[in-house]
């Protein structure tokens, strides 16, 4: 499933717009990596194509305008993971990973066995079978991580949006993390754009890159095109190397003081 | 503001003067009391009532030539006086009655004419100097701008005494009696305040009396009958230990509400199978006024229409002010448990 | 195929076996409710009245106190009770808020000034507005605190109780100013405010099993909306759930539930925030369950208390909110303490 955006501005306040003419397109299957500095507007980008977000412009899904669908077949083709999901404490695993399956149901129905078959294979997908009892409340951060990506899978979307998927979680926490995501792709054919934070990640796992500056696309490509010392030193204030590695890149940054 | 209440004064101490002068002729026609079956007030003092209106004009002059001042200072012995505690150093001339039972023994002793306001419930005797002040939430300046040389409430909810006490003013607090005898002693203490000690036993005897002589017309009845007196349509009710209680007891009537009350509150909220399964021979009903009770919707009530009260007709309306007040006018309280004995067939029947 | 804790389709769904058990409490309560009272009536002379349809000894007046006023007064109770835990339930969804209880939103300050207002300024009025008007107001109330309660910033408990609080205090105000204006009303006004189950008949059973069967489906529909809820409004919405349409509906359900409650039993305190609270210490925190089971079990609980109400003084009455308050309280103090990884 493709995603086309197109002049896409969005603002939380009148006069203060966080996204400014954005444009994007994503092919089906593929994975685009947003980065930008915190407050560039990634977070909102991905809102607004989730449409969460009132925006201008246009979305639009496999040629479809998002503003014409129903906020429930939307969800059946757009899944958003958030940065910082909410989870109720006291609820299991599997119950939090159904609540994926919502657009699936109408309104004051319930789930049926299909629903949980597309549950557990989530579960499965992500390794998390072991946890299914479990409180949400007790799991650690990278479990927290796959549980909320594994919601994002039961919703079985075309298209899936994760908020900063390694957020908070440590180096090898985050590395399974998009391990994960990218074995993912291998078994669905499904569009993402993750927001991305750390740019030793962003250079080796996308497809392509695009690099959001106070709410402007500055850069788009390739990682090798959009990794560059020039504009993260513009954009991030960061004075970095770029390493070649496994056919992407990764950033280095550089101490700049003497020892 | 001054110059208008003293018109106000002088008009109501005219027609309080009026009123006194048309008891007096009345008075000696209904000397023997209770005779006349639809009893008033006005029965009630018939000795006193030719007092009234003498002692009222006097009070008058001496009202009109200024409330503050008093010419009866040094001249009465009696005063200063201790009342219940209170100390009044003169004979009040200004009294304001928060009151409505205070009210109407005010009037009875003759005490009217001292009287410069009472509350917005007071709405008996009629001449009576009505305001809107609330006894209910007394609002101190409003009772201090009439500038009372005493004041008589019946509950104080916290800082009426101390306040007006503040400004001199005597406070006298008759809380609600407890029995009949309870209510003689608060006329007793009102007589004292307001220097007429011999009208208040004057009116205590002549109620005593009156009292006597329903319940030996009545009284035979009475005893082994049981009733409940409804307080309100909740099915509050109340036990013997209170001033209601003590009228019934009188014709020896037995209150379903006293097992409700261990602990002597005196107002039990009863449970109404427990109504249905006593089956009181009589039921009277006090609040047909606030609650807007009527025989016909007590007969209504889920279960009720097997009560033997409601089939024989024993349902009873109380004025709500009747029951409500420790006053005079107790007399019609008496006087209406004894007629509805009267009313209702011999107790074997039921 | 599972293992261990529930992680199949019975996880989500009603949890029958706890379903089962309150049902049982239900039934033992209004039992209990219907055999014991004040009057001294043999419990196997009103079984078989029960069963029998009224061919026993039975004396013309027990017969009475059975049929007019002992069994309306149970199944009213059950209603109430059932009405004020749905609400309870059903607003600590809605809400997020674990301490939500109906009248901590103001619904009861709005309900008792809705039935205030028609009490004192249309004295000619229909009994059977009363619940409307009460209706009216509580909807009001429970608008104006989650506008402030908004406007403090969002939908944190603090900022909720505290906007309740304040429109609760602003609502007494407008009661207490109508009553003063009004001085003849106020003990039919007292009378409704602290208003029981005690001197109902059928007809106040009558006016409450339609908002009763009403609220009660609707709610319970709900339930599945409440957990997808508890993720928050974005979440929800992004699940393709307009969270603000289910919200606007399960306040409207809940408000009108606890003002039908409240307009012909008065204000029964601690039901609505004790019975859910208890109920979700054993059934767990999902909304399936949560909802009819604290139904059920809200009914068994004011079938007892009124029980006690009756009994404890007989033949005396205890207010009814007085007992549910004198076990609620404790009992919630106590529960808080166990659960406070839910408050947090």
């Amino acid at each position: 499933m493709s995603v086309v955006v197109e002049n896409l501005t969005a603002a939380y306040r009148p006069g203060r717009p966080v996204l400014r003419e954005v444009g994007l397109q994503v092919d089906t299957g593929e994975w685009l990596g947003l980065l930008g500095p915190n407050g560039a507007g990634k977070s909102t980008l991905l809102k607004a194509i989730a449409g969460l977000v009132s925006h201008n412009g246009a979305v639009a899904f496999d040629g479809v305008d998002s503003a014409s669908l129903p906020a429930r077949v939307r969800a059946r083709m757009v899944a958003f993971v958030p940065q910082e999901p909410t989870m109720p404490p006291g609820m299991t695993v599997t119950e939090y990973v159904l609540l994926g399956r919502t657009p699936h149901l109408s309104y004051l129905g319930s789930e049926t066995p299909r629903d949980l078959a597309a549950a557990r294979s989530a579960l499965e997908l992500l390794d998390l079978r072991g946890l299914a009892g479990r409180d949400v409340a007790g799991l650690s951060g990278g479990e927290r991580r796959r549980t909320a990506l594994a919601r994002g899978l039961a919703q079985e979307a075309g298209i899936l949006l994760l908020d900063e998927p390694t957020g908070a979680l440590d180096i090898g926490q985050g590395q399974n993390a998009l391990e994960m995501i990218g074995s993912v792709r291998r078994e669905r054919p499904v569009t993402m754009i993750t927001a991305m934070h750390d740019l030793a990640l962003a250079g080796q796992f996308p497809d392509r890159l695009l690099l959001l500056a106070d709410g402007r696309t500055v850069a788009e490509g390739p990682a090798s095109a959009v990794l560059t010392v020039d504009y993260i030193r513009d954009f991030y204030q960061a004075a970095v190397e770029i390493v070649e590695v496994n056919g992407g890149v990764a950033v280095v940054p550089l101490r700049q003081g003497t020892r | 503001m001054r110059i208008k209440h003293l018109l106000l004064l002088v008009v109501l101490l005219a027609f309080g003067a009026a009123c006194g002068s048309q008891a007096e002729e009345i008075a000696p026609a209904e000397t023997v009391p209770a005779e006349t079956a639809p009893a008033t007030a006005q029965s009630a003092p018939p000795t006193t009532a030719a007092e009234v209106s003498t002692t009222e004009v006097s009070t008058t002059e001496v009202s009109t030539t200024g409330v503050s001042t008093t010419a009866a200072e040094g001249e009465d012995p009696e005063f200063p006086a201790t009342v219940n505690g209170v100390v009044i150093p003169e004979k009040p001339t200004a009294i304001v009655s928060m009151s409505p039972t205070a009210t109407e023994v005010l009037f009875a002793i003759g005490a009217g004419g001292q009287v410069i306001a009472v509350d917005a419930a007071s709405d008996y005797p009629p001449e009576a100097p009505v305001t809107d002040l609330s006894g209910f939430q007394p609002n101190l300046e409003a009772v201090a701008s009439y500038r009372p040389d005493l004041v008589v409430i019946s509950w104080d909810p916290g800082e009426v005494e101390a306040g007006l006490g503040a400004l001199g003013i005597p406070v006298l607090i008759q809380t609600p009696a407890q029995s009949i005898e309870d209510a003689y002693l608060q006329m007793l203490q009102l007589g004292d305040a307001a220097g007429r000690r011999t009208e208040a036993e004057e009116l205590v005897s002549s109620i005593r009396e009156e009292i006597e002589g329903l319940v030996g017309e009545y009284g035979a009845p009475g005893s082994g009958l049981t009733y409940y007196h409804e307080v309100d349509d909740t099915l509050f009710s109340a036990a013997s230990n209170t001033f209601i209680g003590s009228v019934y007891a009188l014709f020896g009537l037995e209150n379903i509400a006293d097992s409700a009350d261990p602990l002597g509150s005196g107002y039990p909220q009863l449970s109404a199978e427990y109504i249905l399964e006593t089956d009181p021979h009589l039921i009277f009903f006090g609040c047909a006024l606030w609650c807007g009770t009527t025989a016909e919707n007590i007969a209504e009530r889920p279960g009720w229409s097997t009560l033997r009260a409601v089939a024989g007709g024993a349902l009873v309306e109380v004025d709500d002010d009747l029951s409500s007040r420790w006053g005079p006018r107790l007399i019609e309280f008496v006087r209406l448990v004894g007629e509805a004995l009267a009313a209702r067939p011999p107790a074997g029947e039921q | 195929m599972t293992t261990g804790p529930p992680s199949g389709l019975e996880a989500v769904r009603l949890r029958w076996g706890w379903m089962g058990a309150a049902l049982g409490l239900l039934a033992a309560s209004a039992l209990a409710g219907i055999v014991i009272g004040p009057a001294g009536l043999d419990p196997r002379q009103v079984i078989g009245e029960l069963v029998g349809g009224g061919q026993t000894s039975l004396s013309e007046t027990h017969r009475a106190i059975l049929w007019e006023i002992r069994l309306p007064r149970v199944v009213l109770g059950g209603l109430v009770g059932g009405l004020l835990s749905l609400a309870g339930a059903s607003y600590q969804g809605i809400f997020r808020n674990p301490l939500a209880d109906p009248y901590l939103l103001g619904v009861a300050a709005g309900g008792g000034l809705g039935a205030t207002a028609v009490i004192a300024l249309i004295p000619s009025a229909d009994p059977r507005l009363l619940p409307l008007a009460a209706f009216a107001g509580a909807l009001a109330a429970v608008v104006l605190t989650y506008a402030v309660g908004r406007s403090m910033g969002g939908r944190s408990a603090v900022s909720l109780i505290l906007a309740g609080v304040a429109v609760a205090a602003f609502f007494t105000a407008l009661q207490t100013f109508l009553l003063q204006r009004n001085a003849d009303t106020i003990r039919q006004v007292y009378s409704w405010i602290l208003g029981q189950l005690s001197t109902t008949g059928w007809g106040e059973v009558a006016i409450l099993v339609p908002y009763a069967a009403v609220c009660g489906t609707a709610l319970v529909l709900h339930r599945r909306l409440l957990d997808v809820m508890s993720v928050g409004d974005e979440e929800a919405d992004s699940l393709g759930v307009s969270s603000a349409r289910v919200r606007g509906a399960v306040v409207v359900f809940a408000t009108l539930a606890t003002a039908a409650a409240v307009s012909v039993s008065g204000l029964i305190a601690f039901v609505g925030l004790v019975v859910p609270h208890t109920v979700r210490l054993v059934v767990g925190v999902s909304y399936r369950s949560l909802v009819p089971i604290s139904a059920v079990t809200g009914a068994a609980f004011l079938i007892l208390a009124d029980l006690a109400a009756r009994t404890a003084a007989s033949p005396a009455e205890l207010p009814i909110g007085v007992v549910t308050a004198f076990i609620g309280a404790p009992f919630f103090m106590a529960v808080l303490r166990t659960t406070r990884r839910y408050v947090a």
